[in-house]
């Protein structure tokens, strides 16, 4: 309850589920199988992130826009949009969707899922990614600052710390 | 989902008798006495998980509870790295305790995890009069709010709350403080609910 990586920042954390979109800077912890998907405006120095945990919503309406792939593109979308950003000056960054467990049987690992769920969206939206830390099977910490170019940082479990 | 004073009650009381017989295990094997603080029950908003489990690294031991219910939720054992090297050092009689866990620690941690959730299901299960089994354990020696987060994604699609219940255990001799914690999904909860309701109407 102590101990946050992020707490000096005065960055928003934003929780499983959860979506920002403005120029502060925003944090996730512990990422495992979940993504953050950041879209960034360079142009205006705002921008959005989901903790997205599922690959889809499967058209089920949810009051939780930030826990589906989809849903949570639409969500960040339409926010940055209402704020004035334009498609084509929004880049997309991925941080997440790790595999934690080696599990015989049953499979907790739906971050390649999330992964490439959240790729083939972009795509369709033509966003392109400018950077992505994704896969593996160690959890991740990030923070976001808009106001400073977009800077994105992200800390690993093994400890190593680097700006994307 | 929400619970009244009573059912938390019961679910706490429930907690207490597995969590006891778990720090018993514990206590056998480090042949010290380990303390216990009373069980909580917490229905947490799967958005604010982090502010109860930090990104600390520590090695977290995963079953899925199976049994009467094939998909019962999950239990999980969690000891900071350091935790775990002191338990294998007096294990194994190996020495060091600022190094990166190895093999030999690993298969120790999911050892005492698998003794301890054995007999906090065991025990529980009993007083219930149901079958609660546990998976083989999966491990993650990583960012604790990682491993959680994954197992939350497996069992939440439709829910936005889980119940945290938990319980920490502490010797002193050798140091060892570990946590466990109980997310039963909405099925079981309830049946668990249904079932001590009716021991304490008899």
């Amino acid at each position: 309850m102590e101990k946050r990586f992020f707490v000096e920042e005065n960055a928003v954390v934003i929780g499983i589920g959860d979506y920002r979109v403005g120029s502060f800077p925003m944090a996730t912890v512990g990422l495992g199988s979940c993504v953050a998907l950041i879209l960034h405006d360079a142009r205006r120095s705002v921008g959005g992130l989901a903790h997205i945990m599922l690959p889809e919503s499967r058209g089920s309406p949810t009051d939780r826009p930030g826990k589906f792939a989809d849903t949570a593109l639409c969500a960040l979308l339409g926010e940055m949009e209402a704020l004035g950003c334009t498609r084509g000056s929004i880049v997309a960054r991925l941080v997440g969707g790790a595999s934690m467990f080696e599990y015989s049987g049953t499979s907790l690992n739906i971050g390649e899922r999330n992964v490439e769920a959240i790729r083939s969206l972009l795509q369709g939206r033509r966003l392109r990614i400018d950077a992505e830390e994704t896969g593996g099977k160690f959890g991740r910490s990030v923070i976001y600052r808009p106001a400073e170019g977009g800077r994105t940082t992200v800390k690993r479990a093994d400890g190593i710390c680097f700006d994307l | 989902m929400e619970l009244d004073i009573y059912q938390t009650d019961a679910l706490n009381e429930l907690g207490n008798i597995g969590a006891a017989h778990a720090a018993t295990t514990l206590a056998q094997m480090l042949m010290s006495p380990v303390e216990m603080t009373v069980p909580e029950v917490k229905v947490v908003d799967i958005a604010d998980v982090y502010q109860y489990i930090g990104d600390e690294i520590s090695a977290l031991v995963v079953f899925q509870i199976q049994g009467d219910l094939a998909d019962g939720g999950y239990i999980v054992v969690s000891m900071p790295v350091s935790a775990v090297i002191e338990l294998t050092n007096m294990m194994l009689g190996t020495a060091g305790s600022d190094r990166e866990l190895t093999e030999m620690d690993q298969s120790a941690v999911i050892e005492i995890g698998n003794i301890m959730i054995s007999a906090f299901l065991d025990s529980t299960a009993e007083l219930l009069g149901i079958v609660m089994l546990p998976s083989p354990p999966a491990l993650a020696v990583d960012m604790a709010h990682a491993a959680f987060q994954s197992i939350i994604a497996q069992m939440a699609a439709d829910v936005n709350e889980v119940v945290i219940f938990s319980t920490e255990l502490q010797s002193d001799a050798p140091p060892v403080y570990g946590s466990i914690f109980l997310l039963p999904n909405p099925e079981l909860l309830r049946e668990i609910i249904r079932l001590l309701e009716a021991l304490v109407a008899t």
